[in-house]
C-alpha cells in the first residue's frame, strides 16, 4: 500500500486532480525559484572554499574562484590533530547518542502514547524542560559533576549531553509516531495475549521506523554539530570532535575569520550530514506517508 | 593531488611519530593553547620535542573560551601541564590562585632578567611571579608604500604624530572614492585597546583604573586622539564599513590595498607577505601628539602552570627552556615570531626585514594595563571602552563619552 | 483519542521512566545547583558568598536585561510566524512525491544540517560590505546603488539575522508539516475533491485543520528555540550596534563568562527558563485542548 503511495506516478493526494497547465508551470518554476534561493548560499559557498586564501577575502569578492585552489581544504585536514580523528571522536560520540535517544525516547513515547497514565502531561512536561532551559547555564554545574564521576573528557560523557539536547524533540517524535498507530492493530495483538512489552518489540517497533529514523537523523545532525558543550567537555586535541577543529581553524586574531578556512570547513561539515539525510530518506519518506507524525 | 599524497605522508609521518613517542618517551605533558597563539607556540612546541625526550602535547582552544575552561578546569581538578593564553588575564587567574608560584626558578634564571618588562610585570601579583612570556604579539603603526608613493608622499616617510596621519590620510583619500587614507574596526573593542589607545598612552594619557579608587582616562591624549579620528570619521577618510565591523575585517581591507595607514599587529606582516606578495608596506611604532612620543601594546601569550599539574618539574623545565637563546632564536625569530626577550630583537633571521626588527622594537616601548576585570572594562561587546569610542567617534560627543567610560571603568575596577 | 484502555499504570511509567531518569539526572540535578548557585556572589574564577536574593533583586534593576528580553521577544515574535508561514508553504509545495518535489525537499532541507554557527558565519560573510556576495549581487542586478552596511544599523542587523534564520531552520518545519500532510487520510482528501472542493477549499478546510497539533507543536519548539537565540547573534552582530541586539542569552553568557559573574547569570537563567516555562505551559495546555476536540 505504501509503496503504490510512494511512486511518483501514482495520483497527488493533494494537488488538483488535473491540474491545469499553466499551475504546473506555476509551481515548478516556484520550485525552482525556491531550489535557486536556497541552494545559493550552499553553492557560493563551495565556490569560496576552492578559492586562495587571498581570492577567499578579496574587496570587492568574484563570484567564481580566479583559480583552483584546495590550500583551504589543506589547511583544515592538517590542523593539529588531524581532520581524521576529530571525524572519528565526532562518529564515535554521536553513534553513542543516537543509541541513547532511541533507547530512552523510544520506551517513553510508547508509555506516553499507549497507556492512560495519570499525570503524563506532567512528565511529558518534565521531559520536555531541557529545551526550555538556557542550555550554556548547565554546562558549568554539569561538566563539575561530571568531573568527580571521571565523565569529563570521556565519549559518554559528552554522548550523554548530547543526548539530554535532543531527548526532548525525541520524546515528543516518538509520542507522536506511537499515537498515530490505529488502535484496532494493538487490540489484535491484546487477543493474541500479547505483553506490553511483546506489544512494543513486535507491533509497534516495526511499524514506528519512520519515527525512529527521524528521531536518529536529528541526533546525528545535532550531535555533529554541537560546539560548546564538546569544547567544555573535552580536555585534549585527541578527543575533541569536528565543530571545535572547525572553529579554531577559521579564527584569527581579534576575531578576523579566515573566510576560505570558513567555507572549507561549512563544506565539510555538511557532508556526512547530507549523506546520512540523503540515506536515510527513503526509510523517511515512507514513513511520513504511514503516518509517522500526526 | 599534490595534496593528497602530501596529506598521506603527513598522515604516515603522524603514526609513526606517535608510535616512535609512547615508545622512547619518558614523559608527556599535556598543553593548552588559545588559538591566536596555536601557530607561534606549535613552533616551539615542535622544537622542544624534536631535542627531547619528553613530549609536550599541545591543544587548541578556540580564544573566547579560554578563560572559561581554564577556569572549570582548576575547580574540576581537570588541567594540562602548561597553559599558554593571553596575558591580559594574568591578573584576574593570579588573584583566583588558578597558577603556580614561579618566582624562584624564574629569579634564578639568568635569561628572565632580559624578558620585555611588560611580560615581567603582567605576570606578577604581590611580589610572586607567575608566569613568563612566551609567543609575543605588539601593536605597530603600518601603511601602504604604493598608495603613499601615488599620492605623492615620500613612501618612506611614516606618519610621526596622529596630526600627520590625518593629513596623510586625506592625501591617500584623495587618490579615488575607493582608497581610503585610514582604517580600525568600529565594532571591535579588542583591536582599539590593541592600537587606539597607545595612541592615547603616546600622548600621555593612563587608560584604566587598577582598583576603584585608581584614574581612568586621564589626561588630554584620550580627547586628543578621540577628535581627530572623529574628524577623519566625518572627513570619509575611513570607510563606512568600519563603523559594523567586529574585527571580522580587521586587516581585510589593507590586504585588499584600499588602506593607506591603520594600527594593527606584528602579526600582520608575515600575513600579508603570504597573501599579497607584491605590495609595498613600512612598519613604524604607534605615534602620539608629538613627534618622537611612541607607544605599543604588548599582546600575545603569557605560559604559566595551572595548579593542578601533574607534572610540575617538567613544566617548570620546559619554561626555563623557552627562555634559552636557542629558543628564543631558532623556534621564535627564525619562524618570523618575535622573542619576548627584546635584545635578540637584532638577529639574523630578521636582519632581512627591517620591518620586523621594528615590531621586536616596540615590545621595548610598549605598556600593557595592569587590571582586574580587562575583559568586562574592556573586551566585552558592551563595555565602557568601546561604547566611548563609539560615542566620541560616531556620534561625535567626545567630551560626554569620555565622562560616562570613565565612572563606568571606576565601577567596573571597584567590584 | 487513541489511547488504549487503562493498562497497569505501573507497566506504563516502566516505559516512560528511564527517560524521566535521564532527566532527573542530567537536567533537573544541575539546575537545582543553578538555582542554589544563583543565590551566591559566585565567580567563574571561584569563590562564593550566599546572598539570599540579592542577585535577583538586582534583575529586577538591570536595564540591559529587560531591554535583551524585550528584544529576544521581538525577534520571536517576528521569526515565529515568517518560519510557520513560509514552512507550510513549501510543505503544501512540496508534499508530492514528484522528482522536482523531491529535490525541492532536499535543497530546503540542506540548511538544517549546517551547524549554527556556520551557517551564522556564512550569513556574516555573505552581508558584508567589502568580501559579501549579497551586496555585490544587489548592486550588479541594480536593486542598490552602493553596498549597504547591514551591521551598521539596528533594524538592518536584525532582518539580516531573521533572513539568515530563516533559511537556516526552515527545512526543519517544512519536513514536520510534510509528515503531518501525508498523514492525512486519503480518503478524506478523495471524498471531498468529490464533493467538489477546491484546492485552497482543502487546504483551508481539510489540512490545516488536521494539521493543528503538529503546527502548534512545531510553533512551540520553534518559538522556545528563538527565545533562546544566541549564537546567531554573538556571531552576525556581537550585540552592536550600541548594545542593540543583545538577546536574553547573549546578556547571560556576557554576564557569566565574559564579566565571570556566574552566581548572576545563574539567577538570570533561572528568571529566563521560568518565563519560558510558563509560556510553554499555556502552549501545551492549549494543543492538549485541541488535541481532546
Amino acid at each position: 500500500m505504501t509503496s503504490a503511495v510512494l511512486s511518483p506516478e501514482a495520483p497527488a493526494v493533494i494537488a488538483r486532480r488535473r491540474p491545469q497547465a499553466r499551475a504546473a508551470y506555476l509551481i515548478g518554476a516556484i520550485s525552482i525559484g525556491v531550489i535557486a534561493i536556497m541552494g545559493a548560499p550552499i553553492v557560493l559557498s563551495a565556490l569560496a572554499s576552492v578559492k586562495t586564501a587571498a581570492d577567499a577575502s578579496a574587496a570587492p569578492p568574484h563570484y567564481l574562484p580566479t583559480a583552483l585552489s584546495f590550500e583551504n581544504y589543506a589547511k583544515v585536514t592538517r590542523f593539529q590533530a588531524g581532520l581524521a580523528t576529530y571525524v572519528g571522536n565526532s562518529a564515535l560520540v554521536a553513534a553513542i547518542a543516537i543509541a541513547a535517544c532511541l533507547a530512552i525516547a523510544a520506551p517513553a513515547g510508547y508509555g506516553l502514547a499507549r497507556f492512560a497514565l495519570r499525570g503524563k502531561e506532567v512528565a511529558f512536561l518534565v521531559l520536555l524542560a531541557p529545551i526550555m532551559i538556557p542550555y550554556q547555564a548547565i554546562l558549568t554545574p554539569l561538566y563539575l559533576d561530571f568531573a568527580k564521576v571521571g565523565l569529563v573528557n570521556t565519549h559518554l560523557g559528552l554522548a550523554v549531553v548530547h543526548t539530554i539536547l535532543q531527548l526532548p524533540f525525541s520524546v515528543f517524535l516518538m509520542r507522536s509516531s506511537f499515537e498515530a498507530i490505529p488502535r484496532e492493530i494493538e487490540e489484535a495483538a491484546v487477543i493474541d495475549g500479547c505483553s506490553t512489552w511483546q506489544r512494543l518489540t513486535r507491533v509497534f517497533l516495526p511499524l514506528t521506523i519512520p519515527g525512529l529514523v527521524t528521531v536518529a537523523l536529528f541526533a546525528f545532525i545535532n550531535s555533529w554539530n554541537e560546539f560548546l558543550a564538546a569544547l567544555i567537555f573535552m580536555n585534549q586535541d585527541t578527543s575533541f570532535t569536528v565543530p571545535i577543529l572547525l572553529v579554531s581553524v577559521r579564527a584569527g586574531k581579534f576575531g578576523a575569520v579566515d573566510w576560505g578556512a570558513l567555507q572549507a570547513s561549512v563544506i565539510i561539515s555538511i557532508i556526512p550530514c547530507l549523506a546520512v539525510y540523503l540515506v536515510l530518506q527513503r526509510y523517511y519518506i515512507s514513513g511520513l506517508l504511514s503516518g509517522a507524525v500526526k | 593531488m599534490t595534496t593528497r599524497t602530501t596529506c598521506g605522508a603527513l598522515a604516515a609521518l603522524l603514526i609513526t611519530s606517535s608510535v616512535f613517542t609512547t615508545a622512547a618517551c619518558a614523559d608527556s605533558m599535556t598543553m593548552w593553547v588559545r588559538a591566536s597563539g596555536t601557530n607561534a607556540a606549535a613552533h616551539l612546541v615542535d622544537l622542544w620535542n624534536s631535542t627531547h625526550s619528553d613530549k609536550i602535547e599541545l591543544t587548541t582552544i578556540p580564544d573566547n573560551q579560554m578563560v572559561t575552561k581554564l577556569a572549570t578546569g582548576v575547580q574540576a581538578g581537570e588541567v594540562p601541564d602548561l597553559v599558554s593564553f593571553d596575558l591580559i588575564y594574568m591578573p584576574d587567574f593570579m588573584k583566583a590562585g588558578f597558577l603556580t608560584d614561579l618566582t624562584a626558578d624564574l629569579k634564578a634564571n639568568p635569561n628572565f632578567a632580559s624578558v620585555a618588562e611588560a611580560y615581567v610585570d603582567i605576570a606578577t601579583y604581590e611580589g610572586k611571579i607567575y608566569g613568563a612570556g612566551f609567543t609575543p604579539d605588539v601593536s605597530i603603526l603600518i601603511w601602504n608604500k604604493d598608495l603613499f608613493k601615488k599620492a605623492g608622499l615620500d613612501p618612506d616617510k611614516p606618519p610621526r604624530t596622529i596630526g600627520e596621519i590625518h593629513e596623510d590620510a586625506k592625501k591617500v583619500h584623495a587618490l579615488g572614492a575607493d582608497t581610503y587614507g585610514f582604517y580600525f574596526s568600529g565594532s571591535c573593542p579588542g583591536c582599539n585597546i590593541f592600537t587606539t589607545s597607545p595612541m592615547m598612552v603616546a600622548a600621555g594619557s593612563k587608560i584604566l583604573p587598577a582598583n576603584g579608587s585608581d584614574d581612568a582616562l586621564t589626561g588630554d591624549g584620550v580627547k586628543q586622539v578621540l577628535e581627530t579620528f572623529r574628524e577623519m570619521w566625518t572627513e570619509g577618510l575611513v570607510p563606512k564599513s568600519a563603523q559594523a565591523d567586529n574585527g571580522a575585517n580587521f586587516t581585510a581591507l589593507f590586504k585588499s590595498a584600499k588602506i593607506g595607514i591603520q594600527g594593527c599587529g606584528g602579526f600582520l606582516i608575515s600575513d600579508l607577505k603570504h597573501d599579497v606578495p607584491d605590495m609595498n608596506f613600512g612598519v613604524t611604532f604607534l605615534p602620539g601628539v608629538k613627534e618622537g612620543h611612541v607607544s605599543a601594546f604588548v599582546g600575545g601569550d603569557v605560559v604559566a602552570i595551572p595548579v593542578g599539574s601533574k607534572h610540575v618539574p617538567l613544566a617548570k623545565a620546559f619554561i626555563a627552556w623557552e627562555l634559552t637563546d636557542e629558543a628564543q632564536l631558532e623556534g621564535l625569530a627564525k619562524n618570523n615570531i618575535l622573542p619576548s626577550r627584546p635584545a635578540l630583537a637584532d638577529n639574523k633571521y630578521f636582519a632581512a626585514d627591517p620591518r620586523i626588527v621594528t615590531t621586536a622594537k616596540a615590545l621595548g616601548v610598549g605598556y600593557v594595563p595592569w587590571v582586574y576585570h580587562f575583559a568586562d572594562m574592556v573586551n566585552s561587546d558592551s563595555s565602557p571602552w568601546i561604547n566611548m569610542l563609539q560615542r566620541a567617534i560616531f556620534d561625535g560627543d567626545v567630551d560626554g563619552a569620555i565622562t560616562e567610560a570613565r565612572d563606568k571603568m571606576k565601577a567596573i575596577a571597584g567590584e | 483519542m487513541k489511547r488504549t484502555r487503562p493498562s497497569n499504570q505501573w507497566q506504563g511509567w516502566l516505559y516512560v521512566s528511564p527517560a524521566l531518569l535521564f532527566v532527573g539526572v542530567f537536567v533537573l540535578i544541575p539546575l537545582f545547583q543553578l538555582v542554589a548557585m544563583s543565590t551566591t556572589d559566585r565567580s567563574l574564577l571561584g569563590g562564593g558568598r550566599f546572598i539570599g536574593l540579592g542577585n535577583y533583586i538586582k534583575i529586577w534593576n538591570d536595564a540591559g536585561f529587560w531591554r535583551a528580553l524585550m528584544f529576544t521577544i521581538k525577534y520571536t515574535i517576528v521569526l515565529t510566524p515568517i518560519l510557520m508561514v513560509l514552512g507550510f508553504a513549501l510543505a503544501l509545495l512540496t508534499a508530492d512525491n514528484t522528482p522536482l518535489k523531491r529535490l525541492t525537499r532536499t535543497i530546503v532541507f540542506l540548511p538544517v544540517v549546517i551547524g549554527l554557527s556556520s551557517s551564522s558565519l556564512l550569513w556574516f560573510w555573505l552581508f558584508d560590505e567589502q568580501v559579501g556576495l549579497l551586496n555585490k549581487l544587489m548592486t550588479d542586478l541594480h536593486v542598490i546603488a552602493q553596498p549597504m552596511v547591514w551591521f551598521v544599523s539596528a533594524d538592518l542587523a536584525f532582518w539580516a539575522v531573521v533572513i539568515s534564520i530563516t533559511w537556516k531552520v526552515l527545512g526543519f518545519g517544512m519536513v514536520l508539516f510534510i509528515a503531518g500532510i501525508q498523514s492525512i487520510d486519503r480518503e478524506i482528501m478523495e471524498a471531498a475533491v468529490v464533493d467538489g472542493a477546491g484546492y485552497w477549499t482543502r487546504v483551508f478546510r481539510i489540512i490545516l485543520p488536521l494539521s493543528r497539533r503538529i503546527i502548534l507543536l512545531t510553533t512551540l519548539v520553534s518559538a522556545i528555540g528563538s527565545m533562546l537565540a544566541f549564537d546567531q547573534f554573538y556571531i552576525m552582530t556581537s550585540g552592536g550596534p550600541r548594545g542593540q541586539t543583545f538577546t536574553a542569552v547573549y546578556w547571560i553568557y556576557q554576564n557569566s563568562f565574559v564579566s565571570f559573574k556566574l552566581g548572576y547569570g545563574a539567577a538570570l537563567s533561572i528568571v529566563l527558563t521560568v518565563i519560558i516555562l510558563v509560556f510553554s505551559t499555556l502552549q501545551i495546555a492549549l494543543t492538549a485542548r485541541s488535541q481532546a476536540r
